[in-house]
């Protein structure tokens, strides 16, 4: 294995972790990766030792003086060193888009076991990348949605979003029959038997764009599109400036006004970075084509979830997709076409 | 419009995008065959899509039908001892004079469904009997547009056929209240 550069100093509090390396994302993998110049050390292109102790005094400075305190406290366990030893970790870690295949299986390693040491409780998180030959596209039949919103529960379910502030990522709108697309004169928060007469039911979320503009916007490009078409969020680089927000023209994405609560039962173990593991205050999210499950080819859990078949989602590439079939057999259209933002999420009738 | 995006990956529109990607489309490695090991399956070729149906015969509760329907309908009719059956379905499909239950089921043998034109049906293939008036949403099912994965959006192709999602007695949705009601929205939109 190549030696490891790393951009930041390690805590290092004496006690053996070695135990728990050992990798546990799926996607992880030990090949060393030729090592890129990331963001950091374009910025900081100077001379080596200027660029260490330039390091040396801000990470001191920032969280040096807890991690000591823990260090040096007689009464702290090995568990507390432990965690202090996961936080500076975390807290100085870089770009997810930047991280080697090592760097990741590392911090999901770091997320999982920081997660048992609060909780107690294993979950896994996953760091698996997009593979060849896959565009993800979704497909949504506005003839068949009943606005039963069976698809709204199962996202909130399965993508451990806050369930105190009901965050959702699908909001389905309820329209007037003979007045078209109006979303002005739309009601998304209806509450009386459906399907109402004279209405019709039409859900929106994150189009996944191929051109997307809230990724344009971010100041420290913490959102991107991978290469199967998701556009992702690094919630731990994400600084909430809600730019992506404003930008958005479908209302895809949501805020985290306060930290996202969600009870230990009820958490889905099963995560991904990129995901639906466990967000904090202050940081953006929005519907990820369920990339946990997608990527090991299931579908989201709102395709899963409609009683209707409403929902379509598959493989732009594959010609003999059923998303394929739709987009070339119906008469498909996609909302504000004229952006020029190609959202991968088209509409159509039966 | 000016951008300074990477260029390799630059096309007029997604559609361009998908149709030059997809030229030398190999196969992907990801299958949905793990979450539908379980699943009992009959391979269909409809308007020349193969895919996978979930088998239907083992799903229904009496069937066979010849445990109990051991002589043909009419003569049974005329059993006056005989207690009515199947009391809790109502046909709700079409009206009297368009369907009644010999349009699908056999009269004279209760374990296949039949044609129109009396050709024998198998229950696993129901969809057959369906197509014969709902053409449109045939096509879309076999396409992919009126058919319901299960398993994921990997190969092999699993699809829900009609009766999977339709009762075939009484085929439309009914009307329900939504799954949940978002007072925190309601609250913020008024």
């Amino acid at each position: 294995m190549k030696k490891e550069i790393k951009k930041w100093f390690s805590l290092n509090l004496g006690i053996n972790n070695q135990d728990h390396k050992e990798c546990s994302g799926s996607g992880c993998s030990h090949n060393s990766i030729e090592k890129t110049e990331d963001g950091i050390s374009q910025v900081f292109d100077v001379n080596m030792n200027r660029r260490q102790a330039f390091k040396k005094l801000t990470a001191g400075l920032a969280i040096g003086a807890g991690a000591v305190s823990t260090s040096c406290s007689l009464f702290s366990g090995d568990k507390s060193k432990e965690k202090s030893e996961i936080e500076w970790e975390e807290y100085f870690k870089g770009n997810y888009k930047l991280m080697t295949e090592e760097e990741k299986s590392k911090t999901v390693d770091r997320l999982i076991r920081s997660y048992e040491l609060r909780n107690g409780t294993k979950i896994n998180i996953s760091s698996k990348g997009a593979e060849e030959n896959i565009l993800f596209g979704y497909a949504f039949n506005i003839s068949k949605c009943q606005g039963y919103m069976d698809c709204i529960n199962a996202c909130v379910e399965e993508n451990n979003q806050d369930r105190a502030s009901q965050m959702q990522y699908i909001r389905i709108h309820e329209m007037n029959d003979g007045k078209g697309l109006n979303f002005g004169e739309a009601d998304d928060t209806y509450y009386h038997e459906v399907p109402a007469a004279g209405h019709f039911y039409m859900g929106t979320q994150c189009m996944h764009c191929d051109n997307p503009p809230c990724v344009e916007v971010c100041p420290v490009q913490a959102t991107w599109k991978e290469k199967d078409g998701i556009v992702v969020i690094d919630y731990d680089w994400c600084i909430g400036c809600r730019y992506c927000m404003a930008a958005c023209p479908y209302d895809g994405r949501r805020f985290n006004w306060s930290t996202p609560e969600i009870s230990e039962q009820e958490v889905n173990k099963d995560q991904h970075y990129l995901g639906n593991r466990l967000r904090k205050k202050g940081v953006m999210e929005k519907c990820t084509f369920c990339i946990q499950r997608s990527r090991s080819g299931k579908n989201p859990a709102c395709v899963e979830a409609c009683p209707t078949g409403a929902r379509i989602f598959g493989n732009l590439l594959d010609p003999k997709s059923e998303i394929r079939w739709v987009l070339e057999n119906k008469k498909v259209f996609r909302l504000k076409e004229d952006l020029g933002t190609e959202p991968k999420f088209w509409y159509f009738m039966d | 419009m000016v951008s300074c995006k990477d260029k390799k990956d630059e096309y007029h529109n997604i559609i361009d995008k998908i149709e030059d990607l997809s030229k030398d489309y190999k196969p992907v490695s990801l299958s949905s065959e793990t979450y539908i090991e379980t699943l009992n399956k009959v391979e269909v070729i409809e308007n020349w899509q193969r895919f996978y149906i979930p088998e239907r015969k083992s799903q229904i509760k009496s069937f066979e039908c010849n445990e109990c329907h051991s002589k043909p309908l009419s003569e049974l009719q005329n059993e006056k001892s005989i207690k009515k059956s199947h009391w809790d379905i109502t046909l709700k499909h079409a009206n009297q004079e368009t369907m009644n239950c010999v349009t699908c089921h056999s009269e004279n043998n209760m374990d296949k469904l039949h044609s129109i034109t009396n050709k024998p049906i198998d229950f696993n293939l129901s969809h057959k009997l369906c197509s014969q008036c709902h053409q449109k949403q045939y096509k879309d099912w076999a396409g992919g547009a009126h058919s319901k994965q299960i398993g994921g959006w990997a190969p092999p192709r699993v699809s829900q056929t009609c009766v999977g999602c339709h009762d075939p007695h009484k085929p439309h949705f009914d009307k329900r209240w939504p799954a949940r009601y978002n007072t925190q929205m309601a609250d913020e939109r008024n």
